[in-house]
């Protein structure tokens, strides 16, 4: 099967951060395309697409769209470019290589539900992709692409850049627009949805980076173009980021339902030092950990979901014979322990809870009931907090448990990690 | 007007039926058939933020469990608040809350009267499993001269912050730090400025604010509980005296959603040090100068014999913290057996009261569309509860115009005349701007206008109704060219003697210039108060009487609703301040026979129809009446 690329053909091209090269490659002619038609009919588009959102939910583009309700205005678009999944850097890998092609993709999604003022929640720690937007939103004024009565078609539309302060829950679409907003990043009530009650208390679309980059693509070349690709619920392409223990380690746009054998063993040249894979995470930190005999498993939000975990944002991390499934988690624990905003009883207590579980699993002072008393915090905080942060938080861990319960046990009659001295071996 | 109609829902709530209007929450309905499901978080009066996560219960067709205090119901939803699943996870979410809570419930002050407290013995497993050192924060961190916070034992459950937020619009208090090191204070730890702040410590349903007044003074169950109404201003809220063993421990808000709406002022709230009785005193005379003790029977027979040698040249003042029955009482003294119609209770000249002075309840505030402040934050800081309520409305949408006394144009600018319902709120010395305003308005606006006029003391209303006036009897009747003089008259009238009745130090008899010129050189002055005061050294008879916490009685807020204030102190050894003014006139040949309080009240009301509102706690209105 030939590889299919969409959002990254280009970009082996020099320069294609520049709006002249990227209008070369063909940039802007889906924004000129989708200006010439009506609103409705590009939702009706991106609908018929298929195209799902890659934030990590997979909720239908076009659908999200469609929930706006009439004739209330202002309403807006924000696009969530705040990626801090541990384990994903694809939004900064588009952003850097082509930010315009991210900025068409939120012109023409404004259009679509008739937006006249977009915002870009950019992750902090992104300062040159935040330059990279910037001096694109600046030639693209230039040109005429935004501003005042767009391309002389009567449509009005304002990007504005927006750097986050660093915190993990700001990816969440409430937590991002409260945080837009100038107040604590935490996440809001649902309902009332963003769709509804978004920004400002007004109708919003928070749309993901590489959602929003296969818009001009869908458009130039049409829905059916699309639904060519990839799977029957899981339409065109996904960039996986690859990292951990594996040769290449690095950004690859594969076609939905690509077996994940071939992102691992073909495109990242297989697991490092000839080592044998222990285990892997599809769609990051949050994510529940996947065994080799799911590598014939397609990449696909429900194909990876019928296997026991999820798609998530689409990092894919990869971990070796050498990796104790213990300290993973504890380190993942640690994170969400370390991001939670504290707002709701289970998060707050239950990572602070689990993280002190962990750490002394690895110090060798754990006790055998600490095993299924993980399990059962972990069942006391998901589908209990306030947001998907506190559920994600025990996803991860709970799988390990359930997978590798004899590492625990392990670590219980070692007193300690068994893994230590491997690690060692390891480094050296 | 047609009632209107509301849509319903129907719901069954542990398999039992439930109607209910649209927009109810799931705790709401369940409550309504009975069902108590845990709270922390979730206020009556704050919107849902669904943040403790301890209501969570089963709604079928719905995988994850809901939160009752967030979810509103809709018709056919089951719901199930009584399951394995609900009943493990209740236990698993206090088993949460506990990991960092100290439970230091033996000291704590909240301890027997604490939602975690009694919800962990109720729902809560019975030991934890969590064995590591707990996070530890800072405790007794004092946020102002009245509120202490432990930080170890705050849940996070952000009442304080919302009520800072939505109750009172300050935005004092605020989150700090995220996750488990999340703290509550204030910016740049600055002391708290709020006058709300006692409400912070009632909200709070764990020990971690506190009121510096209360800590360690008492266990809940120690104390005695009496409804009675703050004597801070002519709000009157509703409020309980807690008292142990006979002495004042706080006071506490008892919600009458017409008055106060469950809240008090820090004003009113810690004002209760003034009402703690400091000696067991006797009445005192002044013979050849000097003070002597003597018993309640000697000073009476002593004040009637001097009251009757000033013939009719005496003066009365009785304060506008007095109840009702002793005003009743007070004027009957002056005006039936010492002839006297010089009588006041104001602090000092004030314009005249009308008899229809208040057409705005408080509650209607928030049907308003524009109120105007005459007088600015003057009319707040006369009744600072009202601000809650004008904030509230706020929040629905009422305009609220500050204006000063002169600025009555640009009030009248201000308000649009479509609107709907309009209020002037002043206190009672600008009555006559308030009046003209009103009245300027009235022919603009196409709707109505209507006045709320902020009067003096906790009963200052009620005395104004029971003619405590020079000029005006009961209800405000003419008093046909017997009118006597008003306290500002009273220097240089060739008065004999003057009797002061006051019950609280908070509306004390403060001496003009011209009146301590005045005092030191008259004959006979008979002061008959609760509290000392700088008017001892100048008194010929001191009898000591009762505080508003001492005795029964009505009070009248400046709406005119008629409010009870019953004993939470004994202090019997003191003589009833009714009984007081009984023998005097009964030395005096007058023959009363009220055996009770509840006697003065039966026969008030009967003299003064409208009164018959204290039995219906609703509004005295005259405007009907005439």
């Amino acid at each position: 099967m030939a590889i299919k690329r969409v959002l990254t053909k280009d970009f082996a091209t020099e320069n294609l951060e520049q709006l002249s090269v990227y209008e070369r490659t063909g940039g802007y002619s889906g924004y000129k395309k989708a200006l010439e038609m009506q609103p409705d009919e590009l939702v009706e588009l991106v609908k018929k697409s298929g195209l799902r959102g890659r934030g990590g939910a997979g909720f239908p583009t076009g659908n999200k769209w469609s929930f706006l309700p009439k004739g209330v205005y202002p309403r807006y678009l924000v696009c969530n470019a705040d990626e801090s999944e541990p384990g994903c850097f694809k939004d900064r890998y588009l952003i850097e290589e082509s930010p315009h092609q991210v900025l068409e993709g939120i012109l023409i999604a404004s259009y679509a539900i008739g937006c006249n003022l977009a915002f870009i929640y950019i992750r902090g720690e992104y300062l040159p992709q935040h330059e990279a937007l910037e001096t694109a939103i600046q030639e693209a004024r230039q040109a005429g692409y935004l501003g005042k009565n767009v391309l002389d078609k009567g449509y009005d539309i304002e990007v504005i850049l927006h750097r986050g302060a660093g915190a993990y829950i700001c990816g969440e679409e409430t937590a991002l627009l409260t945080s837009l907003e100038g107040y604590r990043g935490e996440p809001r009530l649902k309902p009332p949805f963003p769709a509804i009650k978004g920004l400002y208390g007004k109708p919003t679309v928070v749309n993901n980076v590489e959602t929003v980059a296969n818009l001009p693509h869908i458009v130039n070349n049409g829905a059916d173009w699309f639904t060519a690709m990839g799977t029957p619920t899981g339409r065109g392409t996904r960039v996986w980021c690859m990292s951990g223990h594996v040769n290449r380690p690095g950004n690859y746009e594969l076609e939905n339902g690509t077996p994940i054998r071939e992102l691992i063993e073909e495109h990242g040249g297989g697991v490092w030092k000839n080592r044998k894979l222990k285990a892997f995470q599809p769609g990051g930190a949050s994510m529940m950990v996947l065994l080799p005999e799911h590598l014939d498993v397609g990449l696909d939000f429900d194909a990876i979901a019928k296997a026991g975990s999820l798609a998530g944002a689409g990092a894919m991390v990869v971990m070796d014979e050498t990796t104790c499934m213990v300290d993973a988690a504890r380190r993942y624990v640690k994170f969400f322990h370390h991001e939670s905003c504290g707002k709701c009883t289970p998060c707050r207590e239950g990572t602070f809870w689990m993280a002190n579980l962990f750490d002394a699993f690895e110090a060798g002072a754990a006790k055998a009931s600490d095993i299924d008393l993980l399990l059962d915090i972990g069942y006391n905080i998901d589908g209990r907090s306030f947001c998907p942060l506190g559920d994600a938080s025990t996803w991860f861990p709970r799988s390990v448990i359930k997978f590798f319960r004899d590492e625990f046990l392990e670590h219980l009659s070692e007193k300690g990690c068994p893994f230590k001295k491997t690690v060692q071996e390891a480094v050296a | 007007m047609a009632a209107v109609q509301t849509e319903t829902v129907t719901l069954t709530v542990n398999g039992q039926s439930v109607t209910v209007p649209k927009g109810t929450l799931i705790l709401d309905a369940a409550k309504e058939v009975g069902i108590d499901i845990p709270i922390f978080c979730s206020h009556p009066k704050m919107a849902p933020v669904a943040v403790c996560r301890m209501c969570l219960v089963e709604v079928e067709k719905m995988p994850k469990l809901q939160p009752a205090c967030a979810v509103y119901v809709a018709d056919g939803m089951v719901v199930k608040t009584v399951t394995d699943q609900v009943n493990k996870y209740q236990k698993g979410v206090l088993e949460f809350l506990l990991i960092n809570h100290p439970l230091d419930c033996p000291i704590c002050d909240k301890g027997g009267e604490c939602p975690l407290q009694d919800q962990t013995y109720q729902y809560g497993p019975g030991a934890s499993r969590f064995t590591f050192d707990k996070a530890h924060f800072d405790k007794a961190v004092p946020l102002s001269d009245r509120i202490v916070l432990d930080r170890e034992r705050c849940i996070l459950c952000w009442r304080c912050t919302r009520f800072s937020e939505e109750i009172s619009g300050e935005r004092e208090l605020a989150l700090i730090q995220r996750g488990v090191h999340t703290i509550i204070g204030t910016y740049n730890d600055e002391p708290a400025q709020s006058n709300y702040q006692g409400n912070w410590t009632e909200i709070c349903p764990v020990g971690a604010l506190t009121s510096r007044q209360y800590r360690f003074i008492s266990r809940p169950w120690d104390l005695d509980r009496t409804a009675s109404v703050c004597p801070g201003c002519a709000m009157g809220c509703n409020i309980q005296i807690d008292a142990r063993n006979n002495k004042i421990g706080r006071f506490q808000s008892r919600e009458n959603v017409a008055v106060d709406d469950s809240w008090l002022c820090d004003y009113g709230r810690y004002s209760f040090p003034n009402f703690q009785r400091e000696s067991q005193e006797r009445p005192r005379i002044r013979r050849n100068g000097a003070l002597e003790e003597v018993s309640f029977d000697e000073a009476i027979g002593f004040a009637a014999d001097q009251l009757t040698q000033a013939g009719g040249q005496v003066a009365g003042w009785a304060s506008p913290s007095d109840t009702n029955e002793e005003l009743f009482l007070f004027r009957r003294l002056f005006r039936d057996v010492f002839q006297s119609p010089h009588l006041d209770h104001r602090p000092g000249a004030l314009p005249d009261p009308e008899p229809e002075d208040t057409s705005l309840p408080i509650a209607d505030i928030e049907h308003l569309d524009h109120a105007i402040l005459l007088g600015g934050q003057e009319v707040i800081d006369a009744a600072p509860v009202l601000h809650l309520r004008l904030f509230k409305s706020q929040r629905k949408g009422l305009i609220v115009h500050k204006v000063g006394v002169g600025e009555g144009k640009k009030a009248l600018d201000a308000v649009p005349a479509e609107a709907q319902a309009v209020g002037v709120l002043a206190t009672e010395a600008n009555k006559s701007a308030a009046v003209e305003l009103q009245s300027r308005l009235s022919k603009k606006v196409k709707g109505s206008v209507r006045r709320l006029m902020i009067t003096t003391g906790p009963n200052g209303r009620g005395a104004k109704d029971l003619g405590i006036l020079p000029h005006l009897g009961p209800g405000y009747v003419s008093l046909n060219g017997q009118s006597g003089k008003g306290r500002v008259e009273w220097p240089g009238a060739g008065l004999r003697a003057v009797y002061i009745h006051e019950s609280s130090p908070l509306h004390a008899f403060a001496t003009s210039d011209a009146e301590s010129m005045w005092l030191p050189g008259l004959p006979l002055l008979i002061y008959h108060r609760f509290k000392s005061s700088p008017l001892d050294d100048l008194a010929h008879v001191i009898i000591p009487g009762h505080a508003f916490t001492e005795k029964d009685g009505t009070v009248t807020n400046m709406e005119g609703r008629v409010q009870r204030i019953k004993t939470a102190i004994d202090a019997a050894w003191v003589r009833e301040d009714w009984r007081v003014m009984q023998a005097i006139a009964n030395r005096l040949g007058a023959g009363w026979t009220y055996a009770d309080v509840a006697e003065i009240t039966a026969e008030l009301v009967r003299a003064l129809p409208p009164y018959a509102a204290v039995n219906q706690a609703e509004r005295v209105t005259w405007s009907e009446n005439r």
